[in-house]
C-alpha cells in the first residue's frame, strides 16, 4: 500500500512545526512539554530512520557471533534476551573483551536513537 | 484544593492550641511524584505559634511507589535527622486520620530557597564558594550518619541482608530486573561486576538514600534544607556518598563530580572532618557503579507504570529512553575503574 507522504515526512514536518512556530511562543511548564513532545517525536524519527538502513539486524548479528563463539544458541528474534541471560549465568567470562564491544555497539546504536548528543560528551 | 487548605488549618490549630487561624496563602509545590507538598501560611490567633507562620504539609499522591517509606515513616525518619543535626525542615505533627484530609501528611517548618538542580548547577559560583558548598553537603552526611540502629522509633527500617549493604542492593536489584523482565546485558553485566568487586563493608548507619543534588534546597550559597526522605534506609554509609557523585546526578558538568557542584575530594574532606566514618575513595567508586544501576532500574520500573497504563505519561515514557544514557556511563565508568583512572 503507497501511502504519502509516509511517516517519517509526517513526523519530521510536525516536528518542525512545534519548534519553530509553537514553541516559541510557549512558557514554562507549557514550553517544557513542547519540548518534551518535541524530543519524543525526534527518538521516533530516529528509530525510523534506524530500523530503514538495517542496522537493527546489525547489532543483531554481533550479537549472535558472540554467543556462537561461546557455543550459545541464539535466533534474532530474542537474540538480546539470550546474551542478557548468557551474561547473568557467567557463560561468557572467557571473552570479556569480546563482550565489552558488544555491549558497547548495543548502547552506542540505542543511544544514537534515543540522545545522540550524549554520545558527543 | 481550598478543602485542604481547611483541613490543614484545622489540624494546625488543634496542634498548637491556638482560638483560630485564617489561610493567607496555599499552593501545591512543584517536585514530588510521589507525594503533594503544599506550602501554606496561616494567621494564628493564640495557642503556641500565634501569629503568621509559614509551612509545608507533605502528603501522599493517588499514585505512590510501592518501595517508598509511608508520611509516618517519612516523619519519624524526619525527626531522627534533626535530632541528629542535619539541616531540614523541622517536623512539627503527623496526622494518621484518614478523617481530615483523606490522606496521611504531616506539617513541617517552610524553608528559603530553591531545590532546583540546574539553577545550582548553571550559577556563576566561585572555587571557593563551590568548596564550601560540596564541604557542607558531606558534613550534613556524617552528622546523618551518626545514627546508628538499634533506634526504637526507626524500627520499621530493615537491616541489610546479609550484613553487607552492597550484596544485598544487587539480589534486589536483581530482582527487580527479572520482574521488568526486559532484556539489559549491560546492567546484567554491571550487577556482576558489583558482585564481585565488593569492597570491605562499612558499619550500618541511617542513609538518606536519594541524597543528591536536585534533594536539598539552597538560597543562593546557603544550604537550608535537605528534603526526600521517602527512600532513607540502613545501610553502608559510602552508598550516600557514591549516590551525590553518581554521573548521573550531576546535570551536565560532568567534571565536578561532587553533584555537579565541586570536587568530590572537598565533599569527602567535609564528610571526614565533621566526623564521618573514614571511607576508602574506591568504595564510594564503587557505589557510584551501583547508583548508576539503582537509577537505571528506577527509570525501568517508571517506564512500565506508563506502558502498562498504570500511569500514562510522556515524563515517565522518556525516562525509560534514558536508560541508555546510564548504560553507556556504566561501561565507561568500570572500564575507567579497571584501567585505574
Amino acid at each position: 500500500m503507497i501511502n504519502q507522504p509516509e511517516a517519517h515526512d509526517l513526523l519530521t514536518e510536525a516536528r518542525r512545526v512545534l519548534l519553530e512556530s509553537l514553541a516559541p511562543e510557549l512558557t514554562g511548564e507549557r514550553k517544557y512539554e513542547a519540548l518534551m513532545i518535541a524530543n519524543a517525536m525526534g527518538m521516533a524519527i530516529r528509530e525510523l530512520e534506524f530500523n530503514a538502513q538495517n542496522k537493527a539486524e546489525e547489532a543483531d548479528r554481533a550479537v549472535l557471533s558472540l554467543l556462537e563463539t561461546h557455543g550459545l544458541p541464539g535466533h534474532n528474534v530474542e537474540c538480546e534476551s539470550s546474551l542478557a541471560d548468557a551474561v547473568r549465568e557467567r557463560q561468557l567470562e572467557g571473552g570479556s573483551v569480546a563482550l565489552r564491544k558488544v555491549l558497547r555497539t548495543l548502547t552506542e546504536a540505542r543511544l544514537g536513537i534515543n540522545s545522540p548528543g550524549y554520545l558527543k560528551r | 484544593m481550598s478543602e485542604f487548605a481547611e483541613a490543614f488549618s484545622w489540624f494546625v490549630v488543634q496542634q498548637t492550641g491556638a482560638r483560630s487561624a485564617k489561610v493567607i496563602t496555599f499552593e501545591k509545590l512543584s517536585g514530588g511524584a510521589i507525594q503533594d507538598n503544599f506550602g501554606l501560611t496561616l494567621e494564628i490567633e493564640g495557642g503556641e505559634r500565634a501569629g503568621t507562620q509559614h509551612f509545608v504539609v507533605r502528603q501522599d499522591a493517588p499514585s505512590g511507589v510501592a518501595e517508598s517509606l509511608s508520611r509516618p515513616e517519612e516523619f519519624r525518619v524526619l525527626q531522627a535527622a534533626f535530632e541528629a543535626g542535619v539541616t531540614v525542615p523541622e517536623p512539627l505533627w503527623l496526622c494518621e486520620n484518614l478523617e481530615v484530609s483523606g490522606q496521611m501528611f504531616y506539617v513541617m517548618t517552610w524553608a528559603e530557597g530553591s531545590a532546583s538542580p540546574r539553577k545550582l548547577v548553571k550559577s556563576d559560583l566561585t572555587e571557593e564558594q563551590r568548596r564550601t558548598i560540596v564541604r557542607r553537603l558531606g558534613a550534613e552526611l556524617a552528622r546523618l550518619h551518626n545514627v546508628r540502629p538499634p533506634v526504637q522509633s526507626l524500627d520499621f527500617l530493615a537491616l541489610p541482608d546479609p550484613e553487607n549493604a552492597a550484596l544485598s542492593r544487587v539480589a534486589i536489584y536483581r530482582r527487580h530486573l527479572r520482574e521488568i523482565g526486559e532484556p539489559h546485558p549491560v546492567l546484567e553485566w554491571a550487577l556482576n561486576w558489583l558482585e564481585d568487586n565488593s569492597p570491605e563493608p562499612g558499619p550500618t548507619v541511617l542513609c538518606h538514600c536519594d541524597f543528591r543534588t536536585g534533594n536539598y534546597m539552597m538560597a543562593g550559597e546557603t544550604l537550608t534544607a535537605v528534603l526526600d526522605w521517602e527512600f532513607a534506609a540502613w545501610s553502608d554509609p559510602a552508598e550516600d556518598l557514591g549516590w551525590f557523585c553518581s554521573r548521573s546526578w550531576r546535570f551536565g558538568a560532568n567534571e565536578r563530580e561532587a553533584g555537579g557542584v565541586g570536587e568530590k575530594q572537598d565533599f569527602l574532606d567535609g564528610y571526614r572532618e565533621a566526623g564521618g566514618i573514614e571511607i576508602d575513595p574506591t568504595a564510594v567508586s564503587y557505589w557510584e557503579v551501583m547508583a548508576l544501576v539503582r537509577w537505571a532500574t528506577i527509570a525501568l520500573q517508571q517506564a512500565r507504570r506508563h506502558m502498562s497504563g498504570e500511569q500514562r505519561s510522556l515524563e515517565l515514557a522518556l525516562t525509560g529512553r534514558m536508560v541508555a544514557q546510564m548504560e553507556f556511563d556504566l561501561l565507561t565508568q568500570i572500564q575507567d575503574l579497571e584501567d585505574g583512572q
